[in-house]
């Protein structure tokens, strides 16, 4: 009974994602499911389309360059959070989190206004800021998880085998981090890369990244190429997910 | 010993984190130079989306880029909110608009229209009124009421009055998310006869609003999606802009248009106050404003061309298809910029308010 | 013998200093300093920003408060945004439970498959996942074809009412309470379950007094964090719901895009960034909340 109320939510869960699929291959104009036909018109029509390539590469560009900002700054902080004693720690810890407090669509007039007064509203750079502040919790929650279950003794144990602090840091400690950086990494290009309400508001004409340019294609055009690139990004999703699956880690790292 | 390592590995972890935010920094005004120089030939238009676009790439863009070599971009959606706070912010997104005349006159009362340059737009070349406000006319457009025939075997609703009753005509009803057109549908459903909708009776106007309120499924913000709304049946009757409804009708969608009733405004070509490419701008409205582009624009999109000389052009079916011909002009409100311009603020407000509550 | 990182940074003098960093050693603030900046500069000014607007634009006055809390039409949609949350959160826990439990349970492929059902809709942006629903309740959708073909006659109105809008913001936040009662069930000795049965509870009994409380922090947690992002949520009502049901996020986004209204848009936000704020600090008195997005 609760198995079959759970498989009910699952599918609830999945089915409407997958249905978007076979609409990207639809020849309808608009939104219709069944398709009335197949064609891969609409595929060609995505890779041949600038208004869609281009806010493409921005968020490639724009999730990339975050990811950076992010681990740039999250990475010595965790090292100083976790590993040391100081005063103001509990601040700190709030301060690390505070943008995941403040609700995405405040932070989106706060940058609106705050980017526009230092001319940096609809550039690169000021999606890249805003979206690599916006990261930092996750990725801060992450990188300290890993350190937190970071055994010191490896670190001892190399040290007194006669290893210099260098090579028991590259040879000991990073390997042992390293996965769990780059989770952090790859949730802090998945936060920027899905989020659209700030991007929305600041990415403007030149920085525009897919999420806003999918939001405005649903408001503005009811355009059939949104199916191409959402079928596009379900894909990419499922092959994420099924990956690590079959490499027996967990699935989904709860953030 | 060790300490000594660590301190140069945590000062080589600082020195790298800030070399690498230095280049981020140095990299951002490259970025900007290299879109201001691929910028220089380019201009960004302001356009409806959808089928308006589609049709302006065709009769404008296309040709005035093949004539001259400026490239033109678009920027969708149209809006006199984007076009004060793009003025106001010095972040631009376009140069020119196409955009109604009242809005467009408001912009102009409130500072946010760049002047004629006169030294581009050359007199002799334009049609008798065609400047209004430092802007120049694009074309008429109406707003009219639209059904799906198929949902009416019996015959649609042919008024605004017919729109509002409910039992006579049951289905699902969308309109303009727009206070003027509105508030003057409002007014003509409650017997203000056409030649006397001026000055509006706003609060007779919203009283009668008040009946429709219930029954309206979506108040659309955006041409196409006025048109996916009838298109897919989501809607049965819709306040939509003429040659929208007609487009759907010649592509075999059943879509009656409803000419009783209609409200003709004028869309204005316009620059933005300041907007960077203002020059290559006023070259490219003076290009479009011409009889054959114009035509070509209004042979796709069923809208009346503002220059006299374009008709030449229009096929005369189609001619009768548009706001300007004389047996559905009789019909309809001439929308007053004036008026509207002026209470144009308030009025949204309002309406704004009254549409959430 | 101390930890390379943790090892204070290297006057001689200190040498004889512990491997847990004391406030008169530097490296920590030198590795705290980067972000700290960097949040301060670039996320509280801004935000600090937003404060100042909401009390100075157009003039120095508290006016717009008085208009948020006075204006029928404002507290309204104060109070609509508060039960959209409330109803959406408990529909979550509602559907989201039984996933959870069946998932912690069970170590076999169906736990393996629901996983990757829950972590493939997570992972999917809303915006891909709104445009999903938008396709599928819409007049030319499966739900309306099927309904037809049944021969019921006209469909009912299924888009841009309440009822889609909600559906909407319910499927993008399930994932998020699955998930974190997954990992407070996953906690749990399944040996408590079994010894409460061998001392004759019966599964419906000792499921009320064993487990459910045992995973209360796993039900206080995702309603806290569906809750709260629910609160502010933006795309999906604009997209699937009605002006009728207009929730705070929408009303900014209104005062923005059509009025241009900076100052009266800046004091909606802080509102709702207090409202946020409350509700997670009285969560930070009872539970902490480094625990909410452990």
């Amino acid at each position: 009974m609760i198995l079959a109320i759970a498989v009910l939510v699952a599918l609830f869960l999945i089915a409407p994602i997958l249905i978007i699929i076979p609409m990207s291959f639809s020849t309808a104009v608009s939104f219709q499911f069944p398709p009335p036909g197949y064609s891969l018109g609409y595929y060609r029509a995505y890779f041949a389309s600038h208004d869609w390539l281009d806010p493409t590469v921005n968020s490639f560009i724009i999730a990339t360059a975050s990811m950076i900002v992010t681990m740039l700054l999250v990475v010595p902080a965790s090292f100083g959070y976790v590993r040391y004693r100081f005063r103001g720690k509990a601040l700190f810890n709030l301060l690390m989190m505070s943008p995941l407090i403040v609700p995405h669509v405040v932070a989106a007039l706060a940058y609106y206004g705050y980017l526009s007064s230092i001319k940096l509203n609809g550039t690169l750079a000021g999606v890249v800021l805003a979206h690599g502040m916006l990261a930092v919790p996750v990725a801060f929650l992450v990188v300290c998880a890993t350190l937190k279950g970071f055994d010191r003794n490896l670190e001892r144990a190399a040290m007194s085998a006669g290893a210099g602090p260098l090579r028991t840091f590259f040879y000991v400690t990073l390997p042992v981090l390293r996965p769990g950086m780059m989770v952090g990494a790859l949730f802090a290009f998945l936060a920027s890369f899905n989020e659209a309400v700030v991007a929305i508001f600041i990415s403007g004409r030149d920085a525009a990244t897919l999420p806003k340019k999918m939001y405005e294609s649903i408001r503005l055009e009811s355009d059939p190429i949104i199916a191409v690139v959402s079928s596009l990004l379900i894909s990419a999703v499922l092959f994420g997910v099924l990956l690590s699956v079959v490499l027996r880690r967990k699935p989904a790292n709860v953030p | 010993m060790t300490r000594g390592g660590k301190n140069v590995l945590s000062r080589r972890r600082v020195l790298k984190t800030g070399g690498a935010m230095a280049a981020g920094a140095a990299m951002g005004p490259l970025l900007l130079t290299e879109r201001t120089i691929a910028q220089t030939r380019t201009i960004y238009v302001n356009t409806w989306g959808g089928s308006w676009t589609a049709a302006e790439e065709a009769a404008f863009f296309k040709p005035f880029t093949d004539a001259t070599g400026i490239r033109v971009r678009t920027v969708a959606p149209v809006s006199y909110a984007k076009l004060k706070a793009q003025v106001q912010s010095g972040t631009y997104e376009w140069d020119v608009t196409g955009i109604n005349q009242s809005e467009w006159l408001r912009a102009e009362r409130e500072g946010f229209v760049e002047p004629i340059d006169w030294t581009i737009v050359q007199k002799d070349k334009l049609f008798p009124n065609a400047v209004f406000a430092n802007g120049i006319a694009y074309c008429a457009l109406g707003t009219n009421l639209a059904y799906r025939s198929d949902k009416f075997p019996q015959g649609g609703p042919k008024s605004w009055a017919d729109f509002w009753d409910v039992k006579k005509f049951p289905g699902t009803r969308s309109m303009y998310n727009n206070a003027p057109r509105t508030l003057i549908a409002a007014a003509l459903a409650d017997g203000v006869p056409i030649d006397k909708v001026y000055p509006l009776d706003v609060e007779r106007a919203f009283k009668k609003l008040d009946q429709i309120k219930p029954h309206i499924k979506v108040w659309w913000t955006q041409g196409n999606q006025s048109q996916q709304l009838i298109r897919d049946g989501e809607t049965d009757m819709i306040v939509m802009w003429n040659a929208r409804a007609s487009e759907l009708k010649e592509q075999g969608h059943p879509v009656e248009l409803v000419w009783n009733g209609g409200m003709v405004s004028t869309t204005m070509w316009g620059v933005a106050k300041g907007a960077p490419n203002r020059k290559l701008a006023w070259e490219f409205i003076q290009f479009a404003v011409q009889p054959k582009p114009q035509a070509e624009f209004c042979n796709r999109l069923f809208y009346g061309p503002t220059n006299p000389k374009a008709f030449e052009f229009v096929k005369p079916e189609v001619a009768k298809q548009m706001p300007t011909y004389e047996p559905n002009a009789k019909q309809m409100v001439v929308t007053d910029p004036d008026w509207e311009a002026a209470n144009a603020a308030q009025l949204q407000e309002r309406f704004t308010q009254w549409l959430a509550s | 013998m101390a930890g390379v990182v943790a090892a204070p940074a290297g006057q001689a003098g200190l040498a004889a200093a512990p491997a847990r960093g004391l406030p008169a050693d530097s490296t920590p603030w030198l590795l705290l300093a980067p972000a700290t900046l960097a949040l301060v500069i670039l996320f509280l000014l801004p935000i600090g920003y937003v404060l100042l607007l909401s009390v100075t634009d157009p003039a120095v006055s508290i006016a717009h408060y008085r208009r948020i809390f006075s204006v029928p039409l404002y507290t309204r949609v104060l109070f609509n945004t508060f039960t959209t949350a409330l109803t959406v959160t408990g529909v979550c826990l509602l559907l989201g439970y039984p996933v959870a439990y069946v998932m912690a349970r069970r170590s076999d492929w169906v736990s393996t498959a629901l996983l990757i059902c829950v972590a493939v809709c997570f992972w999917t942006g809303f915006i891909v996942r709104t445009y999903a629903w938008l396709v599928i309740l819409g007049n030319k959708g499966p739900v309306v074809a099927v309904y037809q073909a049944f021969g019921f006659g006209a469909p009912p109105r299924l888009l841009f009412t309440t009822f889609s809008s909600i559906l909407g913001m319910v499927h993008i936040l399930l994932p998020y309470m699955v998930l974190a009662l997954y990992s407070v069930m996953k906690k749990i000795d399944p040996n408590l379950l079994r010894a409460s049965a061998s001392l004759g509870a019966r599964p419906a009994a000792s499921f009320r007094a064993v487990y459910l409380p045992l995973t209360l922090p796993g039900v206080v947690n995702g309603s806290i964090l569906v809750f709260t992002i629910c609160l502010g949520f933006f795309i999906t009502p604009i997209l699937l719901g009605t002006p009728k049901d207009m929730m705070i996020s929408q009303l900014i986004n209104q005062q923005i895009e059509e009025l241009l209204a900076w100052g009266f848009a800046s004091a909606v936000a802080v509102v709702l960034l207090v409202a946020t704020s409350i509700v997670l600090a009285v969560y930070n008195r009872f539970a902490g909340l480094d625990r909410l997005w452990g």
